[in-house]
């Protein structure tokens, strides 16, 4: 994995909103095909920014960032095409059903010539309920909006995911099946970076997990160094230390 | 990708809850205000016909006394337009007719006093409907078009993709539109064929052409205000917010800015009434006439003297003859002056009046609202142009019958010193039968459009610069 190209890639990456806010700061990462690559941290160190600036939502300060070898800021559209985006709260058009939303968005990610089964395959393989298929959406619980978000991901096939707290809010069960779904996306090769409270489904899925505080990645560790680490103590000693800027 | 962005906008609009709302407002206001408006022109050019014959009657039993004595007037008609099923512009304000005599033309009654108290708060018409109702839809359709997205957070998982923003934002303006003019152009559909099933000449000289213009200038004016929503839209971060900034405009647009500049004009260029200018008129031409009467009054006595009764009658003597000559001096000088000065006076109303109504036009081009309004009603006969045609008509047709009838009839008045008065009249034959007929030429199509020029600019300006600011805020906006 270590010879790999790295298909998300940070380099030097900063933001300092037009507030005078700095939301990032100087951040290096890299995650490779096959990888899962948790960043925890507070609200406001920093996660969602760092997403925000992998899709180009917004532009960056300094550095930049590379999508299966692109630089975002200066061919987003092309870099696009090999990233997939699920977000905490999947966003989707209540009035459309589900395969409405998905053949939307299959469509917007290059899909152009699935049939309804297609749509079918990929809800079942998230173990979305048959009847919901051809429901609207409006009435979905978070957990079925986040299945729905996955399969998006899915059907467009990027070689990269990136996902924004997408267990926030979900019960066990659901969590659980999610990180299920992300394992087999993994295996598959996708290369995944995943913001997160979560410190536990972190520990469970990520192959390497990073921990970001005020703007900073102040810590990265890889799965085999927290096979003797606690990555639980380690999160809180650092949330409780002193600010950095102070 | 424009097209599924397009085909995501029309269907997210027509399973909203507004769509069957909207599309009923429109399927029935506007076949309905066709219709209704329909019904009023029949009933306008009934009476129209009526009248006519009316006064063709009378105008056949005129008599050469009658002209003599100064007691016969000569009705002329506008026939109402047909086009005004579409908007009623000035023709209930216009009068109905002139009537023209030896003094002068004198407005006759317009057809507003036969209408309704209602319609003192504006008849519903089709273009009354697309300005006050199809717009303000129009514009909350596009509210949340942007900002709805940017709310809910789709718009996030749309541009996840790769997707240029010029094409999101214009398949959005072009999705949101589109659900709006189908049903719009379903209903103006039923209006026509409405107006088809009855007596209405629907493919008479240039009125189809006419009726298309209306309905593209019409989807053009909903693209507007469609086009200013989303710029709106574009910029606001919330749905409610662009909600309340989209009602200020329309009111300011819709309302403050059409009345405000005509009352701005009219601070600015003042204009005297129409009484007053003619009232102005008959008191100088009265004390003008006054004046001949008792020039001719003295230079009667100078020729005549004492002795007048004997001479003056007898033409061939030699006073008689210097008397002709001297009379006809007189009369030609106070025709001159007295047209001169009238003429003045009228002149100087008429620029009063042009300056007002050029400041007030240019003024109101500054909304869409005015500059649909003004083409659609120059389009159908009911505008500025139709009026300013009547007027020209009358005037015309009072230098006819001047020529043709009352010229005809010399009538001569004179104060003498001693302080008598005599009146004297001659008459030459007029074949009344055969009197110049009352008619206006409509302006054509090519003229009318030449003509709003201005109001195209205007159009064209507030279909670029919305969608200019729009794409602008669009594109450097920051989602997050």
């Amino acid at each position: 994995m270590e010879n790999q190209k790295p298909l998300l890639r940070a380099e030097d990456l900063s933001k300092r909103y037009e507030d005078g806010v700095l939301a990032l700061d100087h951040i290096n990462l890299e995650v490779r095909a096959g990888e899962v690559y948790c960043l925890l941290g507070a609200n406001g160190a920093g996660k969602t920014t760092t997403i925000n600036l992998f899709l180009n939502f917004i532009p960056p300060t300094t550095g930049t960032c590379y999508i299966n070898g692109i630089d975002v800021t200066k061919d987003p559209l092309e870099a696009k095409k090999y990233v997939s985006f699920v977000s905490e709260n999947v966003m989707l058009y209540g009035n459309f059903t589900a395969r409405q939303n998905l053949d939307f968005f299959a469509k917007l990610g290059g899909k152009r010539d699935l049939d309804k089964e297609a749509y079918y395959q990929v809800m079942r393989r998230v173990s979305l309920q048959e009847k919901a298929f051809e429901q609207r959406v409006k009435n979905f619980s978070k957990g079925m909006r986040q299945k729905l978000g996955i399969s998006i991901a899915i059907i467009k096939d990027a070689p990269a995911v990136l996902l924004d707290e997408p267990t926030a809010g979900l019960d066990p069960k659901a969590a659980e099946e999610f990180l299920e779904i992300l394992a087999e996306l993994r295996g598959e090769g996708k290369a995944i970076l995943m913001s997160t409270h979560d410190i536990f489904r972190a520990k469970e899925i990520g192959d390497r997990v990073g921990i970001m505080k005020e703007g900073r990645l102040v810590m990265e560790r890889s799965r085999e160094e927290l096979q003797y680490e606690d990555l639980v103590k380690i999160y809180i000693d650092y949330m409780k230390s002193e600010p950095l800027t102070a | 990708m424009l097209k599924t962005i397009i085909k995501k906008e029309v269907l997210e609009n027509v399973f909203s809850y507004r769509f069957p709302l909207f599309a009923l407002i429109c399927v029935v206001l506007i076949p309905l205000g066709i219709a209704v408006n329909n019904l009023a022109f029949n009933k306008r050019v009934k009476d129209y016909s009526e009248q006519v014959r009316l006064a063709n009657e009378a105008a056949s039993t005129i008599q050469m006394q009658d002209v003599m004595a100064g007691t016969v007037t000569i009705k002329g008609f506008r026939r109402p337009s047909v086009l005004s099923v579409f908007t009623q512009g000035f023709e209930s304000a216009l009068p109905r007719f002139y009537e023209f005599s030896q003094q002068g033309y004198k407005q006759g009654e317009s057809s507003s006093g036969d209408e309704s108290i209602l319609s003192v708060q504006g008849r519903i018409d089709f273009v009354f409907l697309i300005q006050m109702v199809i717009s303000l839809i129009g514009l909350l359709f596009a509210s949340d078009v942007i900002a709805g997205e940017k709310e809910a957070g789709t718009l996030r998982a749309m541009l996840s993709n790769s997707l240029p923003r010029d094409k999101v934002l214009i398949g959005k303006i072009a999705g949101g539109y589109l659900a709006l003019w189908v049903p719009f152009g379903v209903a103006f559909l039923i209006g026509i064929i409405l107006l088809g099933l009855g007596s209405f000449p629907l493919f008479g000289g240039d009125i189809p052409a006419r009726i298309l213009i209306v309905f593209l200038t019409a989807s053009v004016f909903m693209l507007i205000y469609f086009t200013m929503g989303a710029m709106v839209s574009a910029s606001a971060s919330k749905a409610r917010t662009s909600l309340v900034a989209i009602l200020l405009i329309w009111a300011f647009l819709q309302l403050i800015i059409p009345k405000l500049t005509d009352m701005l004009a009219a601070i600015v260029h003042p204009v005297r009434t129409e009484t007053e200018v003619s009232l102005e008129k008959s008191l100088l031409a009265k004390s003008l006439d006054t004046e001949t009467a008792k020039e001719l009054g003295r230079q009667y006595d100078l020729i005549f003297g004492a002795g007048r009764e004997g001479t003056a009658n007898d033409p061939e003597s030699p006073e008689s003859k210097k008397w002709e000559g001297v009379k006809n001096e007189i009369e030609q000088r106070a025709r001159e002056r007295k047209s001169q000065q009238v003429g003045k006076i009228e002149e100087t109303y008429e620029q009063q009046k042009r300056r007002y109504q050029n400041l007030a036009v240019n003024l109101s081009l500054v909304s869409p609202s005015s500059a649909f309004a003004r083409l659609i009603a120059d389009v159908c006969g009911t505008g500025e142009l139709e009026r300013t045609q009547y007027i020209e008509a009358v005037r015309a047709h009072q230098k006819a019958l001047d020529n043709e009838l009352f010229s005809k009839v010399k009538r001569t008045a004179m104060i003498h010193p001693d302080g008598k008065t005599s009146l004297s009249f001659s008459a030459m034959p007029v074949d009344i039968q055969n009197l110049p007929k009352f008619s206006i030429t409509a302006t054509p199509l090519a003229d009318a459009m030449k003509e709003n020029w201005q109001s195209l600019v205007s159009l064209a300006f507030w279909l670029i610069a919305p969608f200019a600011v729009a794409y602008v805020q669009f594109l450097k906006y920051d989602v997050r």
